[in-house]
């Protein structure tokens, strides 16, 4: 089933890239093939096998439990969050408000979550931006109180 | 040339880079859920953040490649968890070696492998890459896309279960490469008004996102209870006996391993697969595989390091990565602005001859840290999951931001991420798809420059033989494999 709902998306997907993709023309055009033969041509074969996905029989995709899938989904919000603070807020501090609950989901305690959090992002921040010159952020909070 | 390539991997700075590169793949390949792949993918990003030299940064991706394939072992051997897919086959004699009381000469018995498997394939770029290069130099714009059509339909027609999932990873990751302005004409291809997709989708972000962020939400649904590694008691060292009895399997493993990993798709994991059923039939009656035999620990590891070697040979020479790993660096060369292709032997000796004398030393630095100072390694076992995962979450998205350090970099990362999980948890193969975005840009200027000179003729795509070869090889490849295992089920259900 699930195979049959992704083929269907696809589907969607790559007539919506096609009928987009039609305007993509040259204003002046010195060669054969244009900018849009390529993408049409991908998104053609793309929406054949969308339906050959519809198609197939099989369908053996096993989905975890649905409380694992649960955490699986917030662990990508939490991971999501950390991308999105990751600048605004610092690589310390986003690192480490990542951490807890991350830990927590994989069997950690608190205590360890936070210990290890700070001790991550502290650590990595000396390392790659002091050692290695990779530059991290240090976050607008920062900025805010160095002026 | 061979000599002038030792004279850049030898530089202190270089042999320093192979060093920690060696020692961080083997931790990556024994932690298992990480293997080859994320490792270079994780690696990539810092190495050009840290803006080292094109050259040292090929030399650490191939260390952490070359590592990879050691570390997989130890954790198969003592704790029956494939460390990385070359390491499956592994596990089936080296866990019940160790329980014996084994580990010991189970471990160095197949670093051992590892070493001759690698040295020979190492051995046979040398010997053969430069041959391939200069007949690959005849090809026009034609043949070029004919060749990369043919290893995307050898890399779909071998992994994963079903067809339309694999040519629908491959063709999702060429849609993604059109992302951007086309070179040719300026015009600008599915970027939606956003100034960040003006230059495309950037490289590291799909290959984090594809191979690290997903993996993530994997660990997570696959959590195993981690159980206690085997104490390494006795001997480490394996005696005169076990070597006399694995010698030839190791030879004969590290020969076909090389030549599995040069065709293009079939990587460690078939070749492990390949060289272990091998051994066990040549093995006759008397043998214990299965049950702990030195040789069964030998075969896959020579065979998975030597086609993890051979696969680098169509990287080098034809520029067309064969496996998902080699991608991923192909996608390294892109970066440095360095076209990768069979003029790379003339035009960048330094990095592919640095590239291959660093193989030579990095295998023989692998060799020695993994007998004398295994034990070490196996202390990275016991890193627990609750520290693992965060860490390569922290360091996933350091990489990421350090290309353009943009917010809107990591988001989108993060999104590949998701639909990352969703599509392998469907069982879409991800290898086709790295290859595809890798790919799709050069099969497209060779497909316009193909057309261009023909003036339109699609014909010309079918002119010369080599290229009805290549399409002839990539219909077989793509339709054979299945059509063979289609009429292995039919028998196998008649009989």
């Amino acid at each position: 089933m699930s195979e049959r709902i992704f083929g269907g998306v696809l589907l969607l997907v790559s007539l919506a890239g096609i009928w987009i993709g039609w305007d993509l023309q040259a204003p002046m055009s010195y060669e054969p093939v244009g900018p849009r033969a390529f993408p049409l041509l991908v998104l053609f074969l793309l929406g054949l096998c969308a339906i050959a996905l519809m198609l197939e029989k099989k369908s053996e995709t096993v989905w975890a439990p649905p409380p694992v899938l649960k955490r699986i989904g917030l662990l990508f919000l939490i991971v999501l969050a950390y991308a999105l603070l990751f600048d605004k807020l610092g690589f310390v501090i986003a690192t480490a408000l990542m951490t807890v609950p991350v830990a927590r989901f994989f069997g950690g305690s608190w205590r360890q979550g936070i210990v290890g959090g700070l001790g991550l992002g502290v650590g990595m921040f000396f390392f790659f931006d002091r050692l290695l010159d990779v530059a991290l952020p240090t976050g607008l909070w920062l900025n805010g109180i160095l002026g | 040339m061979l000599m002038q390539g030792f004279a850049v991997a030898g530089t202190p700075e270089n042999l320093m880079i192979a060093l920690i590169g060696c020692f961080i793949g083997t931790v990556v390949g024994l932690l298992p859920g990480l293997g080859p792949i994320n490792g270079v993918a994780i690696l990539l990003p810092i190495a050009f953040a840290m803006k080292l030299p094109p050259e040292s940064a090929l030399i650490l991706l191939c260390a952490v490649y070359a590592g990879c394939e050691y570390g997989g072992r130890i954790s198969a051997i003592l704790i029956n968890v494939p460390g990385d897919a070359g390491a499956v086959m592994t596990t089936l004699d080296g866990y019940p070696l160790a329980k014996k009381g084994l580990a010991g000469p189970a471990l160095s018995m197949s670093a051992l492998a590892s070493f001759t498997g690698a040295l020979l394939a190492t051995i046979g770029i040398v010997a053969f890459a430069p041959l391939l290069a200069e007949w690959a130099i005849a090809f026009g714009p034609a043949e070029y896309f004919a060749l990369m059509v043919l290893a995307l339909s050898c890399l779909g027609g071998l992994v994963g279960d079903s067809l339309p999932k694999a040519m629908t990873a491959c063709l999702i990751g060429l849609l993604l490469s059109t992302v951007g302005i086309d070179a040719n004409s300026g015009v600008y291809r599915y970027t939606f008004d956003m100034l960040h997709l003006q230059d495309g989708i950037p490289f590291i972000v799909i290959v984090i996102g594809l191979f690290a962020v997903s993996e993530l939400m994997l660990m997570l649904q696959n959590e195993h209870t981690a159980s206690e590694p085997i104490t390494i008691t006795g001997r480490i060292l394996f005696n005169m006996k076990e070597l006399m009895l694995a010698k030839w399997t190791m030879l004969r493993s590290a020969f076909s391993g090389f030549f599995i990993g040069v065709l293009p798709g079939a990587g460690a994991t078939i070749a492990s697969a390949m060289c272990y059923a091998m051994e066990r039939r040549m093995a006759g009656k008397d043998h214990q595989f299965g049950n702990g035999d030195i040789r069964g620990v030998a075969a896959p590891e020579a065979a998975n390091n030597a086609s993890a070697n051979g696969s680098l040979v169509p990287m080098l020479t034809l520029g067309v990565p064969g496996s998902g790993t080699t991608a991923v660096m192909i996608g390294a060369l892109t970066l440095y602005n360095i076209t990768p292709g069979p003029t790379l032997f003339q035009d960048q000796p330094v990095i592919v001859w640095g590239l291959i004398a660093s193989l030579f030393i990095a295998n023989v630095m692998l060799l020695v840290l993994n007998i004398p100072l295994i034990r070490v390694f196996v202390k990275f076992l016991s890193i627990p999951n609750w520290l693992l995962v965060p860490g390569v979450a922290a360091i996933s998205l350091v990489g990421v931001y350090a290309v353009h350090g943009t917010t809107f970099d990591l988001i989108l990362g993060t999104l590949i991420g998701g639909v990352g999980y969703l599509l392998r948890v469907m069982n879409f193969p991800i290898a086709p798809f790295i290859l595809g975005f890798v790919l799709g840009d050069m099969m497209e200027q060779n497909l316009r420059r193909a057309l261009s000179i023909s003036d339109g003729d699609v014909g010309v795509l079918f002119a010369s033989p080599i290229s009805i070869g290549l399409w002839v090889a990539a219909v077989a490849m793509l339709v054979g494999p299945r059509l063979m295992r289609m009429i292995e089920q039919r028998k196998a259900a008649a009989a």
